[in-house]
């Protein structure tokens, strides 16, 4: 089965038929250095790879949770500092609005104020206009009546050609008038 | 020149060594094994150099592989699996590289000899056995009798003993039939290429179909060299978690 064209460097190979896997006179070269390879790695992934990998996987996991964490925290510094700008303009604001009504109302008590003393000022100046009117109509009656009796003298005179007295012809306009 | 399919499987010496009697010559699949080991190690050597926090492709393909075993050693044997993450981590990689080595034309697959794979599950076996004695003491014994009334213990333990018993040979077994298996396979529709080819006339034309089967056997292969080394490293963990929980979790 076995080829025998071959040109092995002078070993002895036993180049007698069989299944290869079940020489057994290979199997002391075959479970020894497969001890010695296998050992090899062995001590290789146990020493070597297998510490350098978890170190590796768990230096990301730390350093995710570290930076998460990170994160968490700043984004609560920033919702702190958000507050702490936000306090003062609210603040502000309120005082803004506190000026205004305050400014509002003193406007206002003022404006009152003035109109009170404007319709004060305005009441007197129609009382005083009020009694010169009153002076004035007095005046004028009076006149009415010296203008009437001259005027009853000249009629009389003119329709029956007496001549009334003054004190007569007043006594008439007088009783015309309450008449 | 069609060479026999076995030939690939013939253990050559390449440096002869003899040591009390005993042949332990360097071969072509020590050389072989060199290459795997190496080539791990070099892989993981590289990868692993900077270490970084943000992983390059190789520390990332390390850290995936860690991960996978890692995975299912806690799948399979619990978390106080991870004790024997560093036999796991190498049964697994020494054998899927031995695999996916071998798939190379021309290279020696390793874990196609029987004396290798056996060595192997018994490296596992022993490891389960003196796990299971070092934690149970002569209780680790209850493993071949679960809790059942006597009159099917009678049956039970006998069986659990041959299951036991049985188990070094089908995890041998299991890898080496698969690897011998289809490098055969492969070798054998090579030979058919080759035979129909020189045939002449329509024959040549009739060497396209094992050509294109060995393409579609090849992709196969890769999925078998990853599929055993998967099969023999979660079997090994299902038996170490048997050793460490007896059938307490079964």
């Amino acid at each position: 089965m076995a080829d025998t064209a071959q040109t092995t460097s002078g070993t002895t190979v036993p180049q007698e038929g069989g299944f290869p896997p079940f020489k057994s006179q290979t199997f002391p070269s075959q479970v020894f250095w497969l001890t010695v390879t296998f050992a090899f790695l062995f001590v290789v992934l146990w020493r070597y790879a297998g510490p350098r990998i978890q170190g590796a996987i768990a230096e990301r996991r730390g350093k995710i949770n570290a930076e998460l964490a990170a994160a968490e925290q700043s984004r609560r510094g920033a919702e702190d500092a958000l507050a702490a700008y936000e306090a003062p303009l609210i603040e502000a604001r309120e005082r803004a609005r506190g000026a205004a009504e305050e400014t509002r109302t003193k406007f206002a008590q003022e404006a009152e104020s003035a109109k009170a003393a404007a319709e004060q000022e305005a009441d007197t100046v129609t009382a005083k206009a009020e009694e010169r009117i009153a002076a004035l109509q007095a005046e004028a009656r009076r006149h009415i009546a010296d203008v009437a009796k001259d005027a009853v003298i000249e009629i009389v005179g003119r329709l029956t050609g007496e001549t009334v007295s003054a004190q007569e012809a007043a006594e008439a306009v007088q009783n015309a008038v309450k008449g | 020149m069609a060479a026999s399919p076995m030939e690939q499987f013939e253990v050559k010496p390449l440096i002869p060594i003899h040591v009390g009697g005993y042949d332990i010559s360097f071969t072509n699949q020590a050389l072989w094994m060199c290459v795997v080991v190496g080539a791990v190690s070099l892989f993981m050597a590289v990868a692993l150099r900077k270490r970084s926090v943000v992983p390059t492709r190789m520390q990332s393909m390390a850290e995936m592989s860690y991960e996978f075993v890692a995975n299912m050693i806690n799948m399979a044997a619990g978390e106080e699996g991870l004790k024997f993450f560093p036999l796991i981590f190498t049964v697994f990689l020494f054998i899927a590289a031995s695999n996916f080595f071998g798939l190379i034309p021309g290279s020696f697959t390793v874990t196609s000899q029987i004396a290798v794979t056996f060595t192997l599950t018994a490296l596992v076996i022993l490891t389960v056995i003196v796990t299971g004695f070092i934690r149970h003491g002569i209780g680790f014994f209850r493993l071949f009798a679960p809790d059942a009334p006597i009159y099917i213990l009678l049956f039970l333990v006998p069986l659990e003993v041959i299951s036991f018993c049985a188990r070094p040979m089908s995890l041998s077994m299991r890898l080496f039939a698969n690897m011998l298996a289809g490098h055969t396979m492969l070798k054998v529709m090579a030979g058919f290429v080759i035979t129909l080819g020189g045939a002449g006339g329509v024959y040549t034309l009739l060497a396209a179909a094992p050509e294109v089967l060995i393409v579609g056997l090849t992709a196969l292969e890769f999925l078998v060299a990853f599929l055993q080394a998967y099969v023999f490293a979660i079997l090994s963990c299902i038996y170490l978690s048997e050793a460490l929980h007896l059938h307490d979790n079964h």
